[in-house]
C-alpha cells in the first residue's frame, strides 16, 4: 500500500488547467521533492494532497483511504494523518509557541491536556525552541516561526508532512535550521512531500525528485542522476538557472 | 446655575443612569451574540440562511430605531402581542445593535487571515472548532475598537427608549426639568453623567485593547 496516492488527478482554476491527469505514487519512509518553476502547478499539486484545493477530477488516497468532499468526517480522519508546513507558517497568532503546539491534538483529538503538554515540550526541544514555549509568533523570527509550525504538525503525530516551499519565505541565514528540523525528521523516517527551490536540500535529502512544469511531470528520477545526469532538455534548462 | 438644585436632581438622575447602563450593557451582549451568529450565517454557503440574515441587517438597519421601537412598543399590542416597555426597550435595542455588530462581526472575520483557516483545514479541525478557537478570537481583537464604538452609540441610543415610557436618564431628565424648570440644571447634569458613561465604557475597551496588543 502507498502512503500517498493519486490517480488521474486534475485541478482547474476557471478556464485555467493547472495540471492534468497526474498519477503520483508515494512509499512509507520515502522523501519525495518537487520542483519546478514559478506557476509549474507543484504547489496546487501537494495542496491537493491534502484537498486545501479540491481537485476537479481524478482521485487522492491516503493510506488506500480515498479523500471523499461528500464525507467530511471521514476526510477529517484521513487529514489529520497528514501534517502541513506551509510557505507563510500560518501560526496561531494569538496563542504562545505551547498552544500552537498543544492546541489541535487537544482540539482536534480531544487527548488529555497533560500529556500533549509532556509530548509537546519533548517536540518543542526537538525543534531547539524550549526557551521559547511562551513567546508569542509575533516574537519570533521566521526560521524560529517555521519551526514551530513543524512542531505543531508533528504534535499530531502525523504519518505523512507536506512541506509547501517552507524556506521560501526566510531570510537566508535562517534557512539552514529549518532544512535541518526537515533533514532529521526524514533520518526517522518520515513520509514526506516537499516542495521547494533548495537544490542542495533535494540532492541530499530526497530519494526520489520530480521536476513539474506547465502542469505536466518532465522528468523524475533518484536524485544522483536527476542532478547529474538529467535526460529531458527542460529539465537540463531548469537546472542549469538555478543551480 | 444653582448648586442646591443640582445636589437635589443628582440622586434622581444617577438613578437613570443604572436604567441607561443596565440597558446599554445587556443590550450590546445580546446584541454581539445576535451579531455573531447572524455574521456566521451571512458567511455560510446556504442561500437561503444568507438571505435570511441579510434580510434581518437590511431591515434593522434601514430604518429608524425609534420607528422599531414605536412597531414593538405600539404597534404590536394590536397583533396580540405585548411586552413591557423595559421588555420592549431590551428587544428594540438587542435586534437594532446585533444589526450593526453582525456587519462588524462579518468584516472582522473576513479580515481574519486565510492562512489561518487552511491551517486549521490541515490539522483536522471542524469548522466551528476552527471559529471557536482560532478565528473567533483573532477577529475580537480586531473588532474591539468597532465595539467600543458600537457601545457608546448604543449607550446614547438609549435615550430614544423615552419616548416609550422607559425612565432611563434622559426620561428623568425631561421630568425633572418639566417638574422643576432648571433645564440648564438638569441637562447640565445630564450631560456630564453621559460623558462620565462613555469615559468608562472607552477606558475599559482601550485597557482591552492593550491586553490584546500582546499577540
Amino acid at each position: 500500500m502507498y502512503m500517498i496516492e493519486t490517480k488521474n488527478l486534475t485541478k482547474s482554476f476557471g478556464s485555467l488547467t493547472v495540471f492534468e491527469n497526474l498519477n503520483v505514487t508515494v512509499k512509507k519512509g520515502e522523501v519525495l521533492v518537487i520542483i519546478g518553476p514559478s506557476g509549474s502547478g507543484k504547489s496546487t499539486f501537494l495542496r491537493c494532497l491534502n484537498h486545501l484545493e479540491i481537485p476537479n477530477k481524478g482521485e487522492v488516497f491516503i493510506e488506500g483511504e480515498k479523500l471523499n468532499t461528500k464525507n467530511r468526517k471521514h476526510m477529517r480522519n484521513t487529514i489529520e494523518k497528514v501534517g502541513m508546513v506551509f510557505q507563510n507558517f500560518n501560526l496561531f497568532h494569538h496563542m504562545t509557541v505551547m498552544q500552537n503546539v498543544i492546541e489541535a491534538p487537544i482540539t482536534v483529538k480531544h487527548e488529555p491536556r497533560e500529556e500533549v503538554i509532556k509530548r509537546a515540550k519533548v517536540i518543542i526541544e526537538k525543534v531547539g525552541l524550549i526557551e521559547k514555549v511562551d513567546d508569542y509568533p509575533s516574537k519570533l523570527s521566521g526560521g524560529q516561526k517555521q519551526r514551530v509550525a513543524i512542531a505543531r504538525s508533528l504534535a499530531m503525530r502525523p504519518d505523512i508532512m507536506l512541506f509547501d516551499e517552507p524556506t521560501s519565505s526566510l531570510d537566508p541565514e535562517l534557512v539552514g535550521e529549518v532544512l535541518g528540523v526537515m533533514k532529521d525528521l526524514a533520518k526517522e523516517g518520515m513520509t514526506m512531500v516537499v516542495v521547494t527551490h533548495e537544490m542542495g536540500f533535494a540532492k541530499d535529502v530526497a530519494d526520489r525528485v520530480i521536476f513539474m512544469d506547465g502542469g505536466k511531470i518532465v522528468e523524475e528520477g533518484m536524485p544522483d542522476e536527476f542532478f547529474s545526469n538529467p535526460k529531458e532538455e527542460r529539465t537540463k534548462m531548469f537546472l542549469n538557472k538555478v543551480l | 446655575m444653582d448648586i442646591n438644585v443640582m445636589k437635589e436632581m443628582f440622586p434622581v438622575l444617577l438613578k437613570g443612569c443604572l436604567i441607561t447602563m443596565e440597558l446599554t450593557i445587556i443590550s450590546v451582549v445580546f446584541g454581539s451574540l445576535i451579531g455573531m451568529v447572524t455574521a456566521m450565517l451571512k458567511l455560510s454557503k446556504n442561500k437561503l440562511l444568507v438571505n435570511l440574515a441579510g434580510f434581518y441587517t437590511w431591515l434593522f438597519r434601514g430604518t429608524p430605531m425609534l420607528l422599531q421601537l414605536f412597531v414593538f412598543y405600539y404597534g404590536f399590542p394590536y397583533a396580540g402581542i405585548e411586552f413591557s416597555a423595559f421588555q420592549t426597550a431590551l428587544i428594540g435595542l438587542s435586534l437594532n445593535s446585533g444589526a450593526y455588530m453582525a456587519e462588524i462581526i462579518r468584516g472582522g472575520i473576513l479580515s481574519v487571515d486565510k492562512g489561518q483557516f487552511e491551517a486549521c483545514k490541515s490539522l483536522g479541525f471542524t469548522y466551528l472548532a476552527t471559529m471557536k478557537r482560532v478565528v473567533l478570537p483573532q477577529t475580537f481583537k480586531i473588532i474591539i475598537p468597532s465595539v467600543g464604538n458600537e457601545f457608546i452609540t448604543m449607550l446614547k441610543d438609549t435615550s430614544l427608549v423615552s419616548t416609550i415610557a422607559m425612565v432611563e436618564v434622559m426620561r428623568t431628565a425631561q421630568l425633572l426639568y418639566a417638574s422643576s424648570f432648571r433645564p440648564l440644571e438638569v441637562f447640565f447634569m445630564t450631560a456630564c453623567l453621559y460623558l462620565l458613561m462613555t469615559t468608562i465604557f472607552t477606558t475599559v475597551f482601550s485597557y482591552y485593547e492593550k491586553k490584546l496588543s500582546v499577540y
